[in-house]
């Protein structure tokens, strides 16, 4: 084979160049970012009226606005947009298969595994824009409320805790779902999967029985969160709960690479 | 432009589940030609296609693009450009999106996007999203794709299909040209018909099996000929070669090995009479049924 003129460019950065831009090219990412930022606000009005009117009744306590810790987990809110980032990943990957846009990835890239790689890439940026726009908005919905509250005053350094531990654990749900997708190729089972998992058995999991939950994805993406607040001393701690739900993606990519990322494209 | 690479498939077989696509297949594509990869439907010719390009896994057996495995080129998209039937657009991207995607995939310039959109002529569509795409504008837009790398070897799954006739006229100019840079061209069909004025090869398949590969013109002296009818036959027998005329059931003679103007010449030289006279064309596609048929019904004996 003759080599022209053209400088081959480099792998990895190409790769991640051709998955954002296939993120960028279509309008799936507008619909769930639009989600994800209704979500948070949906989710600091109610916990703002949620602490408004607790402690009325013969409830568990829930601390007001007037102590710091109140008005933490109101902020804390504006970083829920993870479960749209796993969502946006476990899409990106399925919608290949389900297109069958794989084939010309495969054929412009037939060591697979590089085209899982790069996408976890790219969409662990998707996963931490998502989780930045629910914070601007979410902080933003947060400090209007809060003008016409008596409240507890609450500094940069909690914001910018929050905030860290938001985008971290949006960029790594992110991948996982990348991963997801990878190894449950059909959209819809990927999708409605990793829902009930993360809404209904995991959640069970980790309210009902820590010791499980915490080495659970969501337990780990909880002991991330912890500086949000809403964590508790039974997790795991930040770097902790990190490695691990990258172990989950990478775990999850690799019995991909050892199974349906091999099979036949047809 | 990277040149030319010889296609060589080795004893290639693929089972999937119960049904046997592809059995024990063997045959290699030169580069400099247009090559027709003939066969009936289900025949197996997008599977051996899917196979040389690293997506299907092959039961047993081997393909080669040169000296290499599809998954071992360095630059595969320099090297090999594939059309293949079944889709694979989102439908929410737009055409140019779509090639300038893949580009950046294979490492391709991206001022080659708009080359090729013009080349296929999509540049009206470029902007718009696949979705909306009629059959042949998918077509195209494979060819596109197939164009990026400027690849010196092209495999075209019925690049045909949904094209009109003024594009398969622009589809088989195209096809010639490219071969005759020296590019390997291999394009399937199920009709011998859409290909027959485009190639110079052919490798015929059914039932998974190879049926028959050679030259175009191999396959024509086995089919073609000339018919004549003319009330004295044993006149016109002893006028042209011996072993080149048989009679047939309609009464008329097929010669084979001849042009129709030497027929005619050696007739009125003769002076034997004739009724009628003229190339068997047709005959053509009559042989290609006729090979592709036996083995198939053998095969489900
Ligand atoms: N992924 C698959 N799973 C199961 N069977 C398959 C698969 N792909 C192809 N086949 C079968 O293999 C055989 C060959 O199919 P193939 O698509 O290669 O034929 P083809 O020659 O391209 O036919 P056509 O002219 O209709 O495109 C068919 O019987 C088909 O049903
Ligand atoms: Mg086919």
């Amino acid at each position: 084979m003759t080599t022209t003129a053209v400088p081959r460019p480099d792998g990895r950065p190409r790769l991640l160049r051709a998955e954002l831009l296939k993120v960028a090219s279509t309008r799936m990412w507008v619909g769930l970012l639009i989600g994800a930022v209704l979500y948070v606000a949906l989710q600091v009005v109610s916990l703002y009226f949620a602490t408004l009117t607790a402690n009325t009744g013969g409830g568990p306590t829930v601390p007001t606005l007037r102590t710091a810790e109140g008005v933490r987990n109101l902020f804390a809110g504006a970083g829920g947009a993870y479960l749209f980032a796993l969502v946006v990943g476990i899409l990106g990957m399925t919608q290949e298969f389900r297109f069958q846009t794989i084939t010309g990835a495969f054929l412009a890239v037939p060591r697979r595994g590089r085209i899982v790689a790069a996408k976890m890439g790219a969409y662990a940026l998707v996963g931490a824009a998502y989780a930045l726009v629910g914070l601007v908005v979410g902080y933003l919905l947060a400090v209007i409320l809060l003008a016409f509250t008596d409240h507890a005053p609450i500094g940069l350094a909690t914001l910018g805790q929050i905030a860290g531990g938001a985008v971290l654990g949006a960029a790594l749900y992110a991948v996982l779902g990348v991963a997801v997708g990878t190894l449950v190729r059909n959209q819809i089972a990927a999708l409605l999967g990793a829902l009930v998992w993360v809404l209904l058995v995991e959640a069970l999991l980790v309210a009902f029985l820590p010791a499980v939950g915490r080495w659970l994805p969501g337990g780990a993406l909880s002991a991330v969160l912890q500086s949000t607040g809403l964590g508790n001393a039974t997790y795991l701690p930040v770097w902790g709960g990190a490695l691990l739900l990258l172990g989950y993606a990478l775990v999850l990519a690799g019995a991909a690479a050892a199974t349906t990322l091999r099979r036949d494209v047809s | 432009m990277t040149q030319g690479l010889p296609l060589a498939v080795d004893g290639l077989t693929k089972q999937f589940g119960p049904v046997r696509a592809v059995d024990d297949l063997s045959f290699t594509v030169a580069p400099g030609k247009v090559t027709g990869f003939l066969g009936p439907n289900g025949a197996g010719k997008t599977t051996t296609l899917r196979c040389l390009l690293g997506l299907v896994a092959p039961t047993a057996g081997t393909t080669r693009i040169g000296d290499r495995d599809y998954r071992d080129l360095p630059r595969p998209l320099h090297t090999v450009g594939a059309a293949l039937e079944a889709t694979g657009f989102h439908p929410g991207r737009s055409a140019r999106e779509h090639l300038r995607v893949l580009a950046l995939s294979g490492g391709i310039a991206l001022e080659r996007v708009d080359q090729v959109l013009a080349q296929v002529g999509l540049s009206q569509a470029a902007e718009r999203r696949t979705g909306g795409f009629s059959l042949g504008m998918r077509q195209r837009l494979q060819l596109a794709a197939a164009m990026l790398g400027d690849p010196g070897v092209l495999l075209l799954d019925e690049p045909a299909n949904g094209l009109d006739p003024e594009g398969i006229a622009w589809l088989r100019g195209f096809l010639r040209h490219l071969a005759g840079q020296g590019r390997t061209v291999l394009v399937s069909s199920h009709v011998l018909a859409e290909v027959e004025q485009t190639v110079q090869d052919v490798v015929i398949i059914a039932g998974g099996r190879l049926v028959r590969a050679c030259p175009l013109a191999e396959l024509r002296g086995s089919a073609g000929g000339v018919v004549v009818r003319t009330p004295d036959p044993e006149a016109l027998r002893a006028a042209l070669p011996p072993e080149s005329v048989r009679a047939q059931d309609d009464g008329t003679l097929l010669v084979s090995g001849l042009e129709p103007h030497a027929v005619g010449h050696a007739a009125f030289v003769a002076g034997v009479e004739l009724h009628e006279l003229r190339a068997a064309t047709t005959e053509l596609e009559d042989v290609f049924l006729e090979l592709t048929r036996a083995p198939a019904t053998g095969a489900v004996a």
